[in-house]
């Protein structure tokens, strides 16, 4: 191996780094460190300047490793091995330290975090000695686009990869498109009728020449890798088909929660209580009506119905104060003479035309109350006295802080979104991730909204978070411009931390093969040892650490890499000690 | 002078790495006595590197790893799992207090559980005091 | 009490002059911009609450309202324009018509009809009054020059005619602050407050009935002084034609020096000012609290007005001896002054004369219960 010249940098990220950790004092700390040719800092690495100084370093003195201790490598590793890539050294001989996010943001004690620092800096350098050049490897692109879900979002997603000429294979779970617009009447802020927008985006789609909608199919398990998908559905006529594909764009949706699971709502028990959606559905009808098919006079909504509350979710579901306007103006329309009360934990009405509907509705002579969500949730009960309207809620009003009785022929509850209940089976099928409220995983919440960690696999709509219909359409398309820019490009980097074999170290006990997830190890039997197909390999590294004799290694985390880190990190430790 | 242990900790990638990170992201505070090594998945975690942790005087070793189920490899993580309990009987053999050695599973939103966790195993190693190991190899220079 | 909300009652009030009243949104920057606005007293926030959910019972007890004297920095500071101080003075004159058991504040606060039926047909009885009861008018002038007007307007008479309509306004006034004794400290209070209580609050009274200090709380000072000069010119010519009528209705003509008529012309000049500056102001609209004249608000303004200036002329007419001018003056001066008093104490909005003064103590009075029970 040729002796390690190492550039170490150590970075100030303005405040965020130096604030806690003496970064003068680490640099100079490492600069001593054996191999370490150049040991500086700066206040920001990420920058061109800061990325200008590694480039230059690294002809100036030679370097033929890189390590940097900034940031997480979730956020720059990416940014500073092209860095490396400009400069002529292969990108994998570079090593990150993380001294913000896992050190100078959780620590307030400058001492040890300065001393964490040297430590993890160490370790770092320890390992990068140890990194070998490794080859990018591409593959090509199958240019279909598989969307799972054909509500607006998936819709919308067909529809912007389809009209670029591309093929979309369109999965829609019940027997027509639409998803829960299908339901509405008319949409907010600017009570659009929700039925025409639907009715076009729906035929263009049914129409498109690009676009194979499977009805009444659900995803069941994929294999394969970015650019190359496979699957086989179970179509109507119960044949199997098997579609292969280069993209996925999960646009599963979300339902409305189980209004019967808050008691004191009475959903369930008492007619005339109903859900928004079922309110919608009612409005689409032209007529409000209870369900003895009387005028209600008194009509009641309460927002925040199984949101914002631990009990259920604590989650805000983002739409349903606008809805609940939209709803109050409605009715203010068609029952001009009602009493119309809306009973809120807060009011949201965020967005363009939002506020100025709350405005706007607040002229209606509508009684808006507020609760408070965490104390004393409202209680509806049926009424016995004579003369008495059919319902009464009995209602803490927070301002006021008294308790109140509101009559109420009509009851609207404002149910929040939640999961469907086979998002795991979705999650596991596609190889994406779930979070704690069952919604699916982005790649970065702020700056990669629609990615996942799964490359080639895209979440769009509400499965990824609640929101409206304007929002999910943009995911939607953002979504359809990343497929078509990836296939676009023909190809795509895969996985280069792939596994090999030593075949001279392998003697063919084969347990490498029985613990690879993806069946990516085969055994030859004239060589009798185990092959690794590296396209198939995602480098995981079960392997690496199953093997008895050491032949198989996990390359850029090999034994030898992650030993020595393990090395460099200690040594340091006991001697700053 | 008081003891400070150095527990050295194997993250994976993809959830528990990502946890840790969202610790730091929003700004929660936890011990500074963990050293974190980055491996792709907890299936990585091989034998020799929780021996070599010890061995050049960590006072404790913490393997996370995705919830079973969220692996993002499938399976790795139960791989872990059981080259974990094995660990545990050897290094019990071997001397080492078994509590030295911890696994939990830190999901990518678990930042909050990250930084308990973090606090609560320093104070359990404080209690155990520094490893055996690890006084051997200072007073010996080894 | 009845907690149940009403959305009728909202709507019924906007004959009191109430509007916009649904895009208050509580945010309380009104009660926090308040000048008087205090522990335990908080508007005008609560009070719109109230009116908002319908619920008349709380409101009753309210003495809020009657706290709150109309700076109109609530209205200028509201981010949705919902004016509350224009709600608070709707709420005032709700709170008249609560008080008042005959009904009849109800009606003229709501029916311009009935108001100006009732001014007419007291107008018309006093001048029928006049000319068919009272004697005739002596056209012959007294020695200085003067006119006579003890011959048809006999003050003896006119004396007894004043305490009579005095002591029924007083009554019908003192029953309707029971009643708001009753809402408020009775009804309002958990606690029920002390004799002691009652005895050493009772100087609180006195106090903002003579100076209005609250008044005084408003940025621009000027109202203040504006309405102390009004009230104190009309509580000089009240004391004056009914307790002293036989020495200021006189037939001599003392110097313009004499106290007679010195204390006419500063009664008279400070009723003029206070007068100008609501007109004007109210014309103007300049300032938030007079954005919005309710009848009742004008009618005031303007019968006093009239008052006024019909009380100049009697004196111009009488001195300068010209007795037919002065006859009609003091007709006209009676015409409207009779029916003004017995609608403007009572039910409408002088009231305030009484309900203002008696809030302050009474508020004192719930703060005093509600302390006992901290």
């Amino acid at each position: 191996m040729e002796e390690a010249r190492i550039g170490v940098y150590v970075c100030w990220c303005g405040n965020n780094i130096a604030k806690m950790v003496d970064v003068e004092l680490v640099t100079e700390l490492i600069g001593k460190l054996p191999h370490v040719v150049v040991s500086k800092n700066y206040k920001y690495m990420c920058s061109d300047p800061g990325q200008e100084l590694i480039a230059e370093d690294i002809l100036e003195h030679n370097l033929n490793r890189v390590v940097v201790a900034a940031c997480s490598p979730r956020i720059h590793e990416l940014t500073f091995r092209k860095v490396l890539e400009k400069s002529g050294l292969n990108p994998y001989l570079f090593e990150m330290a993380n001294i913000r996010e896992q050190d100078s943001w959780v620590h307030d004690n400058r001492e040890a975090a300065t001393r964490k620092a040297v430590e993890l800096v160490a370790g770092a350098i320890s390992r990068v000695q140890y990194h070998e050049p490794l080859d990018k490897r591409s593959v090509g692109i199958n240019p279909a686009t598989l969307v799972i879900g054909g509500g607006v979002a998936g819709m919308s997603a067909a529809l912007e990869v389809a009209n670029a000429g591309r093929e979309v294979y369109l999965l829609e779970k019940t027997e027509q498109l639409g998803g829960m617009v299908s339901h509405f009447d008319l949409t907010f802020p600017y009570l659009y009728d929700a039925d025409k927008m639907l009715e076009v985006m729906i035929r263009r789609t049914i129409n498109h020449p690009h676009i194979k909608v499977f009805y009444n199919t659900t995803i069941s398990e994929v294999h394969g890798y970015i650019g190359n998908f496979e699957t086989t559905i179970q179509s109507d006529s119960n044949q199997e088909q098997t579609l292969t594909f280069g993209n996925i764009i999960v646009a599963t949706g979300l339902r409305p929660f189980d209004a019967s699971r808050v008691g004191q709502y009475g959903y369930g028990r008492l007619p005339n209580v109903i859900t928004s959606v079922e309110f919608e559905d009612l409005l689409r009808t032209g007529q409000v009506r209870t369900k003895e098919g009387n005028i209600p006079q008194n009509i009641a909504i309460i927002h925040c119905v199984g949101s914002r509350n631990t009990e259920f979710h604590e989650y805000c579901s983002r739409t349903c104060c606008q809805v609940a306007l939209k709803f109050a103006n409605q009715l203010r329309s068609l029952l001009p003479d009602s009493n119309i009360y809306d009973l809120y934990a807060d009011m949201r009405a965020f967005g363009k035309g939002c506020e100025e509907l709350y405005t706007a509705t607040s002229k209606k002579e509508i009684i808006f109350m507020m609760f408070d969500q965490q104390h004393e949730l409202p209680q509806i009960i049926k009424s016995v006295a004579p003369g008495d309207p059919p319902m009464l809620i009995f209602f803490r009003e927070k301002i006021s802080g008294l308790g109140l009785e509101i009559p109420a022929d009509m009851i609207i509850l404002m149910v929040g979104m939640e999961a469907h209940p086979d998002v795991k089976d979705i999650a596991h099928a596609v190889g994406i991730s779930i979070c704690s409220n069952a919604f699916f995983i982005e790649k970065h919440p702020k700056l990669d909204p629609v990615a996942t960690t799964t490359s080639g696999v895209y979440i769009v709509g509400n499965c990824q978070g609640p929101k409206g219909i304007p929002d999910s359409v943009a995911q939607a398309k953002a979504a359809a411009a990343r497929v078509l820019a990836t296939i676009n490009q023909g190809s795509v980097h895969v996985e280069v931390t792939t596994a090999e074999v030593n075949e001279t170290l392998c003697c063919g006990c084969q347990t490498c093969i029985m613990v690879c997830p993806y069946t990516a190890i085969h055994y030859d039997r004239e060589k009798k040892v185990s092959v690794v197909n590296e396209v198939l390999c995602k480098g995981c590294g079960t392997c690496g650490s199953t093997c008895p004799t050491g032949a198989i290694r996990s390359k850029h985390f090999t034994d030898q890499q992650i030993l020595s880190q393990i090395d460099g990190l200690m040594k340091m430790a006991l001697k700053i000690e | 002078m008081e003891f400070n242990p150095t527990i050295v900790a194997f993250l994976c990638n993809w959830c528990s790495y990502t946890g840790a990170d969202l610790a730091g992201t929003s700004r929660m505070k936890y011990k500074p006595n963990v050293r974190v090594i980055r491996v792709m998945c907890s299936g990585r975690v091989d034998p020799t590197f929780v021996y070599k942790s010890f061995r050049e005087g960590a006072d404790g070793v913490l393997i996370c790893g995705c919830h079973p189920g969220d692996c993002h490899y499938q399976e790795g993580n139960y791989k872990c799992l059981r080259r974990f309990k094995l660990m545990k009987k050897y290094i019990t053999q071997m001397g080492i207090e078994p509590a030295r050695l911890h696994l939990e599973w830190i999901s990518a939103s678990e930042g909050k559980q990250f930084a308990e966790l973090i606090d609560s195993m320093t104070a359990r190693i404080k209690e155990l005091g520094p490893s055996k190991i690890k006084t051997v190899v200072e007073t010996l220079a080894i | 009490m009845n907690n149940r909300v009403n959305p009728d009652l909202p709507r019924e009030l906007r004959e009191f002059g109430i509007r916009d009243w649904n895009e208050c949104y509580h945010c309380g920057t009104c009660t926090a911009i308040c000048p008087l606005t205090a522990q335990g007293f908080l508007f005008p926030r609560k009070t719109i609450r109230l009116m908002q959910m319908g619920l008349k019972d709380h409101l009753s007890t309210c003495v809020e309202p009657w706290l709150c004297y109309y700076c109109g920095e609530c209205s200028e500071q509201c981010p949705r324009n919902a004016n509350p101080g224009e709600l608070m003075m709707s709420l005032r004159r709700y709170l008249t018509s609560l008080y008042d058991w005959t009904g009849l504040s109800k009606k003229f606060y709501t029916s311009k009809v009935w108001e100006l039926a009732f001014i007419i047909i007291f107008a018309i009885l006093v001048v029928l009054t006049f000319i068919f009861v009272l004697p005739p008018l002596d056209t012959t002038l007294t020695p200085q020059g003067g006119v006579k007007v003890n011959s048809f307007a006999p003050f003896h008479i006119i004396e007894y005619f004043d305490w009579a309509m005095a002591i029924v306004v007083a009554g019908l006034l003192v029953s309707n602050i029971l009643r708001m004794y009753y809402r408020v400290v009775w009804q309002g209070t958990s606690n029920k407050v002390g004799l002691l209580d009652h005895i050493r609050e009772f100087w609180h009274l006195i106090y903002n009935f003579v100076v209005q200090p609250k008044f005084s709380k408003c940025e621009d000072k000027s109202y203040w002084l504006y309405h102390w000069l009004l009230m104190s010119g009309y509580t000089i010519m009240f004391i004056l034609i009914v307790v002293f009528l036989p020495w200021f209705q006189t037939e001599k003509i003392h110097p313009p020096w004499h106290l007679q008529r010195a204390l006419g012309y500063y009664a008279t000049i400070g009723l003029l000012i206070g007068l100008t500056a609501a007109i004007i102001g109210r014309l103007k609209k300049q300032e938030f609290k007079f954005q919005f004249s309710h009848v009742s608000d004008w009618l005031f303004l303007v019968m006093l007005t009239l008052t006024v200036i019909t009380g100049i002329l009697i004196h111009l007419f009488r001195v300068n001896g010209m007795p037919w001018a002065t006859y009609v003056s003091y007709i006209a001066h009676m015409a409207i002054l009779v029916p003004m008093i017995l609608i403007e104490v009572p039910f409408s909005k002088w009231s305030h004369l009484a309900y203002r003064p008696f809030a302050v103590y009474f508020a004192r009075l719930q703060k005093s219960a509600m302390t006992k029970t901290a």
